[in-house]
């Protein structure tokens, strides 16, 4: 009798216990609704409606669309031309803007990479346009300096339409791109302090250069670091979008047309929401398969010290 | 399993919270079921009435109007009147989703390019009751100005100022060359002499503005006694190609020889209103505008300038490349919660003298007889010309053309921009293989529209 009494107890402590925590759950999930509703109803619900919405006609003011099945889709690679030179202008700008701001990015960390004085100012100083080089102000700000009157013509003393030209607009948003290095930057500059100091003294006593230090050392010990900026970076770079709504517009012959912009564009102005739904699928896979490449080739380069092991 | 459903309940519960925290935005809903009821009385019964207007334009608009706005609600202390304003682009995107969302104001200001579609959803009212009762008082406005609001026989528009395009040149540039002004009835070959010789006598450039825009292409058509669009709007509405490759012919000729801007200058100021405008600075004698602009860009010129307005050229043979716009429309829309008193505004904003002493024709020439009679001595000289300007074509412009088709916006934001005049004058394409491009290109935009 006595062991099944106790037998009988027992679970009532488990069942005790078990409800204290599901209160605790409760409670947990309870304080976390606020995100959970926001996360629900602001991201993952308008994430499955323009999914629907893809093989739709959509077009916000015409109640009577319907059911389109992958026309959207076919439309995109057969019928519109603008299409493909926005993925033209995303890549061409992806490519070239990517690898220049990295390049300069880890050209500055290593300048900043030192222990003289007033380093950390300098820092904060080379990063802060990168805080500030998404912004409206400063697009507005370049077109500016790119216009008929700007800065640069001023300075290079010519008469170029630096934004209407279909081959000089894009570099103008490649070298806003480039000039907003500062978050790969710091990346780099933790990365470099990573690396230790004996393996440049080691180095030096074998009668390595610097140049030789930084191909055979740095480089080699730095390449989980340019893997992740390099990810980063490519996600970001496929979906840039202010600099050309706001400096060029898309224009000359759709030069800088990127990909989010002329998605906003038949979003927004066009009102074909269906179209664009497609569109942002699209993207997405483009962005996945891309960061997939990425992540593939990394076992050809980017060196962990552990795998020596 | 329990666990999981205590979740959900508390989950629902705290949904349920945030709605009903929701619900007082929703509540004013409620409220034009029993102000329908007794239309008049309401006024009366203490509870402020709610009017939401919403209007696009300039900072200048914008203090004009809330001033306005302010008169009326002093004079009608039971409506309290809730405004949203912004730029053209932002004007759309925020009314096509308030009206997807049922959420549209009381009061819209409309576009003649937009009406069509806009109607032919059911977004708009028909304003003819309001007419009839007296509400809306069009005693003092002449039929041919409310023209432009009509849609099969209804009135979905106010009219809240007329407009024309006009070439705008610089009467002390044109002195220095030497030189006449134009005839109203000039022609595009007597167009492309007159700015070829300012540009070779002055030395800067002869015309400023973008001869390739869109609405020359239109007027071109229209002179000729037709319509770029065809009636239910499934294709282009001309078989004739020809004027259009004249056109664009002598367009690229005066680019070539420099007394245009280049085509890489002209994309790079796109998107700038007129106070940028090369002719603001001296650096070309002449340009054109929509007739309304004309105060802006003299404003924007500056003291001891002067400018002469001359209608719009027209391609030989032609009758006038000019018609009445209505520069805007106030719309009351399907949705609105106060139709009666947003029409009380409409009609203040039309025929009250002292309203309009302080919107001063921004939007235009106004079209109450009364009004324009009562601003006359006090309008500046740019004002004073754009009335003058108004009147003096009047009786000789061709009949308004239909509002745009719905597969407008489309066709020239990604047809005749970027496939067929940017190319063109980048020199990537000839003339004739742009026209093409356009016939083809635009027919399939607009066919796929009107099918829908």
């Amino acid at each position: 009798m006595r062991e099944a009494i106790s037998a009988r107890t027992q679970p009532q402590a488990v069942r005790k216990r078990k409800r204290s925590l599901r209160h605790d759950n409760l409670m947990g999930y309870l304080f976390i609704s606020p995100w959970l509703i926001a996360f629900f109803a602001f991201t993952l619900l308008p994430i499955a409606a323009s999914f629907l919405l893809a093989f739709t006609n959509y077009d916000v003011l015409n109640p009577n669309w319907k059911w389109v099945g992958l026309a959207n889709f076919e439309r995109m690679f057969m019928q519109d031309p603008r299409y493909l030179k926005s993925l033209q202008a995303t890549f061409f700008y992806a490519f070239i803007a990517i690898p220049l701001r990295l390049v300069f990015a880890l050209a500055v960390a290593m300048l900043l990479n030192t222990n003289r004085r007033g380093v950390s100012g300098y820092r904060a100083a080379y990063y802060a346009p990168s805080i500030v080089g998404g912004s409206v102000a400063v697009a507005v700000m370049w077109r500016q300096i790119f216009g008929a009157d700007g800065l640069v013509n001023a300075v290079l003393g010519t008469d170029i339409a630096w934004l209407g030209n279909p081959n000089t607009a894009i570099w103008t948003l490649i070298i806003l791109a480039v000039w907003q290095f500062g978050s790969p930057m710091l990346i780099f500059l933790a990365g470099l302090k990573q690396i230790p100091r004996e393996f440049y003294e080691a180095a030096a006593i074998d009668g390595a250069n610097s140049w030789q230090q930084f191909w055979r050392i740095t480089l080699p010990l730095l390449t989980p670091i340019i893997f992740f900026n390099l990810v980063m970076q490519l996600i970001s770079g496929f979906m840039v979008f202010t600099q050309a709504f706001i400096i060029t517009g898309g224009a000359p012959l759709d030069t800088t047309l990127f990909y989010a912009l002329y998605l906003y564009q038949r979003a927004f102005v066009s009102l074909q929401m269906g179209y664009a739904s497609a569109m942002a699928w699209v993207l997405l896979a483009l962005i996945a398969i891309m960061t997939a490449l990425v992540f593939r080739s990394s076992s050809y380069w980017v060196f962990y010290g552990s795998q020596e092991d | 399993m329990r666990s999981r459903l205590s979740v959900l309940v508390m989950l629902l519960m705290v949904v349920a919270l945030v709605m009903s925290a929701c619900a007082p935005a929703a509540a004013p809903g409620a409220a034009p079921a029993a102000e329908g009821d007794s239309a008049a009385p309401a006024a009366d019964s203490g509870q402020k009435i709610e009017l939401r207007i919403a209007w696009w334009g300039s900072q200048n608009r914008h203090d004009r109007t809330i001033a306005v706005i302010e008169q009326f609600e002093q004079l009608h202390p039971n409506i309290d009147v809730v405004y949203e304003f912004s730029g053209w682009d932002d004007h759309w995107t925020k009314m096509t989703t308030q009206a997807a969302g049922g959420n549209l104001p009381d009061i819209m200001q409309q576009d003649y390019a937009r009406l069509e579609e806009w109607v032919s959803r059911g977004l708009l009212l028909p304003l003819d009751e309001y007419v009839a009762d007296g509400t809306l008082n069009f005693a003092n406005v002449s039929d041919t100005a409310l023209a432009g609001g009509r849609l099969d026989g209804k009135l979905y528009g106010v009219n809240l100022g007329t407009n024309s395009m006009t070439v705008v040149i610089d009467a002390d540039k044109l002195a220095e060359a030497g030189m006449e002004a134009p005839k109203p009835d000039w022609t595009f070959a007597e167009f492309e002499q007159f700015v070829t010789a300012l540009h070779d006598k002055l030395g800067i450039y002869g015309f400023a503005g973008t001869l390739e825009n869109e609405q020359l292409w239109k007027n071109i058509y229209l002179s000729l006694g037709e319509w770029v669009y065809n009636e239910d709007g499934s294709a282009l509405g001309y078989e004739d190609d020809q004027p259009l490759i004249d056109y664009l012919s002598m367009v690229k000729r005066l680019q070539d020889a420099g007394v245009t801007p280049s085509a890489e200058e002209r994309i790079a100021m796109r998107g700038k209103g007129v106070e940028d405008d090369k002719i603001v600075t001296g650096a070309a004698a002449a340009t054109y505008v929509w007739s309304n602009q004309i105060v802006a860009l003299a404003n924007a010129a500056g003291e001891g300038r002067n400018f002469i307005l001359v209608p719009m050229p027209r391609p030989a043979g032609g009758a006038s490349a000019n018609y009445l716009k209505p520069s805007m429309f106030f719309s009351i829309t399907s949705q609105a919660r106060q139709p009666k008193e947003a029409a009380m505004f409409i009609d203040f904003f039309t025929n009250n003298v002292e309203a309009n002493t302080v919107l001063m024709a921004e939007r235009g020439v106004p079209v109450s007889s009364e009004v324009r009679t009562a601003l006359e001595p006090m309008l500046n000289t740019p004002q004073k010309q754009m009335f003058d300007y108004i009147a003096s074509i009047e009786s000789s412009v061709s009949p308004i053309p239909r509002p745009d088709v719905a597969g407008h916006a489309n066709v020239i934001n990604n047809v005749y921009w970027p496939l067929v005049m940017d190319p063109l004058f980048l020199g990537q394409q000839s003339v004739e293989d742009a026209v093409k491009v356009l016939r083809e290109q635009a027919n399939a935009v607009l066919s796929e529209t009107a099918s829908q």
